[in-house]
């Protein structure tokens, strides 16, 4: 499944409704789902906040092989950032004195099995991995 | 859809989806805020780093003054986020 969203927070409903009838059609549990969902809207919201590049879309491919759900978010972009490379948060801090920042990227890294990162030619790609018992319901 | 408002019983009913999206209005409602308070979850069915934001901030704000939020009926989806956060560590949660 793929479709394009205005970079805008705005689009978080779509963005879940696209996310629910992938859930739906592919039989995801409610935990994967939710993990899905949670990982999509963080770096979704990151984009949107941080990007180089204002405008636009951002391209949401959600796709399942076997055991393995793959959801990809794709943004033009003159300037790549990636995130596998953010510094992980202290979560041995109590949360009250954290610096602020990060956590969003920390409790996707948690709840995924894996997180990629690609640039190529202008186009940045945040890959992320859920891997979930065949049949699973 | 999200939706944020006083029960019958004084409790702060969140129900729906607590997004990147939502914060502007939740983060109003808690402000006015100013005594310890219970947040009622059982009509919530997700809840991402944007909501928790809102939650620490009033959580730290009602500290300063010896008051507290109390959070109760979170679904154990919800109650995975709070433990890998470990916000667990600052909220009462029943």
């Amino acid at each position: 499944m793929h479709e394009d969203f205005h970079k805008d927070l705005r689009s978080l409903d779509a963005v879940f409704e696209f996310l629910d009838k992938f859930a739906l059609r592919e039989r995801l549990d409610s935990k994967a789902a939710y993990a899905l969902t949670l990982a999509v809207e963080e770096f979704f919201t990151n984009i949107v906040k941080y990007s180089k590049a204002k405008a636009g879309m951002i391209g949401i491919n959600a796709a399942r092989t076997g055991e393995t759900v793959t959801v990809k978010l794709e943004e033009e972009t003159p300037i790549p950032f990636d995130v596998t490379l953010v510094e992980p948060l202290h979560v041995a801090v109590s949360p009250a004195a954290r610096t602020p920042g990060g956590l969003g990227i920390h409790l996707a890294r948690c709840m995924l099995d894996e997180l990629r990162y690609d640039y190529e030619e202008g186009m940045s790609t945040i890959t992320l991995i859920k891997q979930v018992r065949e049949g699973n319901v | 859809m999200f939706s944020i408002s006083t029960d019958a019983r004084g409790n702060v009913l969140l129900a729906g989806r607590f997004d990147a999206s939502q914060t502007d209005q939740a983060r109003q409602f808690f402000d006015r805020i100013s005594d310890s308070a219970t947040v009622d979850f059982v009509a919530l069915d997700y809840i991402s780093s944007a909501g928790l934001g809102v939650l620490l901030a009033t959580q730290q704000r009602l500290k300063k003054d010896g008051k507290a939020l109390k959070l109760i009926h979170m679904n154990p989806l919800i109650r995975d986020v709070f433990r890998i956060a470990r916000f667990d560590l600052i909220f009462h949660i029943e």
